[in-house]
C-alpha cells in the first residue's frame, strides 16, 4: 500500500515538474517568436493593446490592472479629467497601428502609432512608446 | 525493471512538458480585437536611418551633423535612463498623409549597469528627420 502510495506520488511530481516545464518553455518559445516575427506574429502585447484601446476610449478605469498602483486621490483626479476630456474635446481616433517592440529580460518596450481628429477637426499624428514590466505599462512615452 | 521505471518517467516528463505548453496555450490570450483601421508598414526612411546608424556606432561627430540643438536634447531624453548603447533596432514605420514616423528599439546598459530596453521614434518630412518623440 505505502509502495503504491509513493510510487504514485512520484509519477505526479515527475507530471507536475514536467508541466511547469513546458509552460516555461511555451512561454520562453512565445516572446521568441513574437520578438523575432517567425510564423507572422507581431510581437504586440495584449496588455499594451489594452492600454492603448483604454486611452483612446479616455477609459482610465479600464488601465487599473495594466499599470502601477495609484492612490485613490490619482485616480479620482484621473477620472474627473477623463470626465472633463470626454465633455469638452470629443477626439475621433482614425488609426491604431503597431509598428513593433523588443523584450530584454523583464522588460519589454512596444510602439504605436496614433491618428486621431480633434473635436475642432484638427488631425494629429503622434507615436506613443509603451514600456512593459511584471505585465504592467510602467512607462508611456 | 529499473529500465521500464525510468522509461515511465521519461515519458510522464514528456507527458507533463505537453499539458505544460497546452495549459499555456490556453491562457496566454493574443490581443484584443483592434477596432480601428491600422495603417500600412513602410520601408524604413533614409535619414531616420543615418541617424540611428550614428547612435548604434557611437558615432557623436555624425551625430552632431544630422539633427539640431534641440532634437539632440528629445534624442537625450528618449533614451534616457540607457547611457551606453548596444543595439538598435528598427521596428517599424508608417506614414501618414507625408508625415512619417519611424519607430526603433535601443537596448543598452544605464549608469548603474543594468540591462534596459526603450523606444522612440523619429519623425520625418521631405526626407529630413524633423522630430524625436
Amino acid at each position: 500500500m505505502v509502495g503504491i502510495r509513493r510510487l504514485f506520488a512520484g509519477s505526479l511530481g515527475t507530471l507536475l515538474v514536467g508541466m511547469l516545464a513546458g509552460f516555461v518553455i511555451a512561454s520562453a518559445a512565445g516572446i521568441f517568436i513574437q520578438d523575432s516575427g517567425l510564423f507572422g506574429a507581431s510581437g504586440e502585447s495584449p496588455v499594451t493593446r489594452s492600454y492603448m484601446l483604454s486611452l483612446l476610449k479616455l477609459d482610465p478605469s479600464s488601465m487599473v490592472g495594466i499599470r502601477p498602483n495609484q492612490s485613490v486621490v490619482q485616480r479620482a483626479a484621473e477620472l474627473q479629467g477623463a470626465d472633463t476630456s470626454r465633455n469638452t474635446s470629443s477626439i475621433q481616433p482614425l488609426s491604431l497601428t503597431y509598428m513593433g517592440g523588443a523584450t530584454v529580460g523583464s522588460y519589454s518596450v512596444h510602439i504605436y502609432a496614433v491618428d486621431l481628429r480633434s473635436a475642432e477637426g484638427v488631425d494629429q499624428f503622434f507615436p506613443l512608446a509603451l514600456t512593459v514590466f511584471g505585465g504592467k505599462v510602467v512607462r508611456r512615452e | 525493471m529499473n529500465e521500464t521505471k525510468a522509461l515511465a518517467s521519461l515519458a510522464l516528463f514528456a507527458v507533463g512538458i505537453l499539458g505544460g505548453v497546452v495549459v499555456h496555450t490556453l491562457l496566454d490570450k493574443g490581443p484584443a480585437e483592434n477596432p480601428y483601421p491600422a495603417l500600412p508598414k513602410i520601408e524604413e526612411p533614409r535619414a531616420a536611418h543615418d541617424v540611428v546608424a550614428a547612435i548604434g556606432a557611437d558615432d557623436a561627430q555624425s551625430l552632431s551633423r544630422l539633427i539640431d540643438s534641440s532634437m539632440l536634447t528629445e534624442l537625450d531624453a528618449a533614451l534616457q535612463p540607457i547611457i551606453d548603447v548596444r543595439t538598435t533596432k528598427f521596428v517599424g514605420a508608417v506614414e501618414s498623409e507625408g508625415r512619417l514616423l519611424s519607430a526603433y528599439v535601443v537596448t543598452g546598459k544605464t549608469t548603474d549597469g543594468i540591462d534596459f530596453v526603450v523606444g522612440f521614434v523619429l519623425r520625418v518630412a521631405n526626407d529630413v528627420v524633423v522630430g524625436v518623440n
